[in-house]
């Protein structure tokens, strides 16, 4: 009967979303870009979960857990394919200059704020996990997502300085997210090295490297060759799967296993425009599904604690977006003025964020990890929530003015 | 290439599952590891496999077999249990497609056909297996050590079992093939309908059994009514989720991925908790979606351009799945019994294929096309296990190693078979 129940849920957001929804031009409505980045399936999947109907029980998770991580493997895996060399080269270094300082200054801040509030709100865990949790939140901080700038981007008639430079940022920030969690994931692995944490650590975080570049030159053997695209589909899902497998088998994270995988294939391969629409056509189902399972996950306990931490990150997500580009513009000599308002464009993270999460929630099966998951998850909606307006009044302004 | 790629990722497994790095592993991950590896490694001896002209399937299948808990256990058979959920999904899109290839004027047209064929492999493959187990009484041990009435109640069980065709496999071979034409709609519309009618059948020989084998046991007809239920349920789930789907192409027509996705698992969750058959609840779905539904094709098109990962899961799985053990113990037996089978089904289907006024060479060959075994009927053996639990372990053990047996060369003959005809490639040249 659940199970019913749950299918004609499904059917309902289904319906909801082919009626209202998916239309580019309500992009900037209230609640609209909740439902158009697919944030709406996390409550799907909340609901389906152990809190609500129970379809998605412990025992069913079980069995869809090689989805769950072999789903982290292909948004890692797409993330890195859009980092090509040659497409990058294209923009000014000051550009990833610029990217790198926002997020090592965010990280900064969200360590040093979180470090202290943690201690004092659980006072009772080891600081170990505690700041641990709080250079997590840092990292998570650090990532953020190009959908709603791609989303936006017919809506946009006048694509000026601040348009080209926001897409660059977003598209890439990822990038030092992801290398952070590797770094976590290696030097902190878990179970916990009882000694020489900095060799194994570097062991770990060079296997976590190499391997995927040693998996992305099998890839590129095997369809170097004129290759059917159901072919090309089995190497692709089977290679990835394959990375994302061995990672999470030795607690790796797999979003920055196949983000190497897919930055070394894209840089090899001269078939891109081959695998687009093969990657296109499978996105979207898999990162559905990814969204749902991972609501189910979500051992959703609100408690002040949390929504106090989950309102205060997203306000250092803000701030320390916004602050400090008048500085870094001047650091970096940018031909044109950084105002704090372009900082609000930084607000959404989407799934990559979420796919984060969940890396961690793998990783590391501490009982305080669900307050990190639902301090991140809530403040990555909220700022889902708030950033098409954000956009609105920072990008569309700016170049509008200009 | 596929060969270097292949045993590379083949030695690269085979370090990173060794005991020196199982300290830093995580257990509960094994199978996302299997799953990922078994994809890639089962698709590459699937593809040189088929260089050597045999099917793609049956290289997923050796490759499960090879890598499963009985050779070199990458696959463990926990990570087989902790994989039947994924399986299940993969074997109901597999239905839903096999159920959207069969269309209402193909079987009009083949009625006939169908039916004498059905009815006469029944018959003969039933009759064929008492036979063999009456007259085998003093050669095998598996039949002498066992009262008349329970070697008699035992053939009638194994010749119901026999009659099964593998729905799943046949429609993989088709797809892989490309095949289109009169053989490939026979085969594939008898093995789907034969699904149906074999679980009738083996509901009344499993209330014959019991009133035979069992000599305190009156025949028991809440047997039958509850097979009908089970029958009659999944055709009636069947076609509700197949109104659904329709309902949602014509209405919504989004996310279809998902949906159909969606559909896979609820079926798969609502059939376990009644006591119902996925695989006929989605080919009735299948059908319904191809036959009445101006949006079906595209739908069922739309899973078929995914099939190949599907089956690579799927077949790969049931390699690993593979009784082997069971194999090793009376792979003697088994064979005979291989073989007796296929001379039955030869014989079956020229019977009924000549009443049915089919052509001669269509008489001669089709047999070939039904060899395949797998899900139903390891799910039967499994029924009479449990149903008589002095022989009916035993009794498993011995269907196990024939579905292993049928299951490797089933899609070999029907492969050949749709080649000789000249069908294999034909649907491809239409598009």
């Amino acid at each position: 009967m659940k199970a019913i129940f749950a299918f004609f849920l499904l059917v309902l957001i289904a319906f909801l979303g082919s009626q209202f929804l998916f239309k580019r031009k309500k992009l900037f409505l209230p609640l609209s870009y909740f439902f158009l980045s697919g944030l709406i399936y996390v409550f799907l999947g909340l609901s389906l979960g152990k809190n609500g109907l129970n379809v998605l029980s412990s025992a069913v998770l079980e069995g869809l857990k090689p989805l769950i991580s072999l789903g982290l493997g292909w948004v890692g895996f797409i993330f890195g394919f859009q980092l090509e060399y040659r497409y990058l080269r294209r923009f000014p270094q000051k550009y990833v200059e610029l990217s790198l300082l926002q997020s090592l200054f965010v990280i900064s801040l969200v360590v040093g704020a979180f470090g202290w509030l943690l201690r004092s709100l659980f006072p009772s865990e080891p600081s170990a996990i505690l700041y641990g949790m709080a250079v997590a939140l840092g990292l998570l901080l650090s990532l953020n997502s190009p959908s709603l700038l791609n989303f936006a981007s017919s809506d946009i008639s006048q694509k000026g300085n601040y348009f080209h430079l926001a897409r660059f940022l977003v598209s890439v920030s990822g990038f030092w997210g992801i290398g952070g969690l590797a770094l976590v994931a290696s030097f902190w692995h878990f179970p916990f090295f009882e000694g020489n944490i900095f060799t194994r650590g570097l062991v770990l975080l060079l296997c976590s490297t190499i391997f995927p570049v040693f998996i992305a030159y099998a890839f590129h053997f095997l369809t170097i060759k004129k290759t059917s695209e159901s072919d090309l589909l089995v190497y692709l899902l089977g290679l990835a799967f394959f990375a994302s497998g061995t990672a999470a088998y030795f607690n790796l994270p797999s979003l920055y296993v196949c983000m190497v995988l897919g930055i070394t294939y894209s840089n090899l391969t001269r078939i891109q425009e081959k695998l687009y629409p093969l990657i296109l056509y499978t996105e979207k189902p898999f990162y559905i599904i990814f969204l749902i399972l991972i609501g189910a996950l979500w051992e959703l306990n609100l408690d002040y604690k949390i929504a106090l931490l989950a309102v205060i990150l997203l306000i250092l997500r803000t701030v320390g977006y916004s602050i400090p580009l008048r500085p870094f513009g001047k650091i970096l000599r940018f031909s044109f003025p950084l105002p704090t308002l372009f900082g609000l464009c930084f607000l959404s993270s989407g799934g990559i964020a979420i796919a984060f999460i969940v890396s961690l929630k793998l990783i590391y099966p501490f009982p305080l990890i669900d307050v990190f998951v639902s301090v991140a998850l809530i403040a990555t909606i909220l700022g889902e929530l708030l950033s098409p307006w954000a956009l609105k009044s920072s990008i569309i302004k700016l170049d509008t003015e200009k | 290439m596929n060969i270097i790629v292949l045993v590379v990722v083949f030695f690269f497994m085979l370090f990173l599952k060794s005991s020196s790095l199982a300290p830093l592993s995580n257990p509960n991950f094994s199978p996302s590891i299997s799953l990922g590896f078994i994809l890639i490694f089962a698709f590459l001896v699937g593809k040189i496999i088929n260089r050597l002209k045999l099917p793609q399937i049956t290289g997923f299948i050796l490759a499960g077999i090879f890598c499963g808990p009985y050779i070199l256990k990458f696959l463990s058979i926990g990570d087989v249990e902790n994989l039947q959920l994924l399986d299940g999904l993969a074997l109901s899109l597999i239905a839903l497609t096999a159920g959207g290839e069969m269309r209402i004027a193909q079987l009009r047209k083949n009625m006939k056909a169908i039916f004498s064929i059905l009815i006469f492999q029944t018959i003969i493959i039933i009759a064929g297996f008492v036979i063999l187990g009456l007259l085998g009484r003093s050669f095998f041990p598996f039949f002498s050590e066992k009262t008349i009435a329970q070697g008699f109640a035992l053939s009638i069980l194994l010749g119901s079992l026999a009659t099964a065709t593998s729905p799943s496999t046949t429609i993989a071979v088709i797809t892989e093939t490309n095949a289109k034409g009169k053989y490939t709609d026979l085969i594939l519309s008898t093995a789907v309908i034969k699904d149906f009618f074999v679980i009738a059948i083996f509901a009344l020989s499993l209330s014959l059994s019991k009133f035979l084998a069992v000599s305190d046991k009156a025949f028991e007809a809440g047997v039958m009514t509850m097979v009908l239920r089970e029958v009659g349920g999944s055709i009636l789930l069947g076609s509700l989720v197949g109104l659904g789907i329709v309902l949602y192409l014509k209405f919504i027509n989004r996310e279809k991925a998902v949906f159909i996705l969606g559909v896979a698992f609820f079926t798969y969750q609502i059939s376990h908790s009644l006591g119902l058959h996925p695989l006929m609840i989605c080919l009735v779905a299948g059908f319904l979606v191809e036959n009445f539904s101006s949006r079906g094709d595209s739908l069922i098109q739309a899973i078929e351009k995914v099939s190949v990962p599907i089956y690579v899961v799927f077949f790969a799985i049931s390699g690993a799945s593979l009784n082997l053990e069971a194999l090793r113990r009376s792979w003697v037996l088994a064979l005979i019994f291989v073989v007796w089978r296929g001379v039955l089904k030869f014989s079956g289907t020229y019977v009924g294929a000549k009443i049915a006024k089919e052509d001669p060479g269509f008489q001669k060959r089709s047999w070939a096309g039904f060899i395949s075994q797998a899900g139903v009927a390891l799910g039967m053996a499994v029924i009479v296990e449990r149903a008589f639990p002095e022989w009916g372990g035993e009794f498993k053990a011995l269907v196990l190693a024939i579905i292993a047996i049928n299951q490797v060369i089933g899609p070999v003959l029907l492969q050949r078979l749709l080649f000789k005809v000249d069908e294999a490639g034909k649907k491809q040249i239409d598009k």
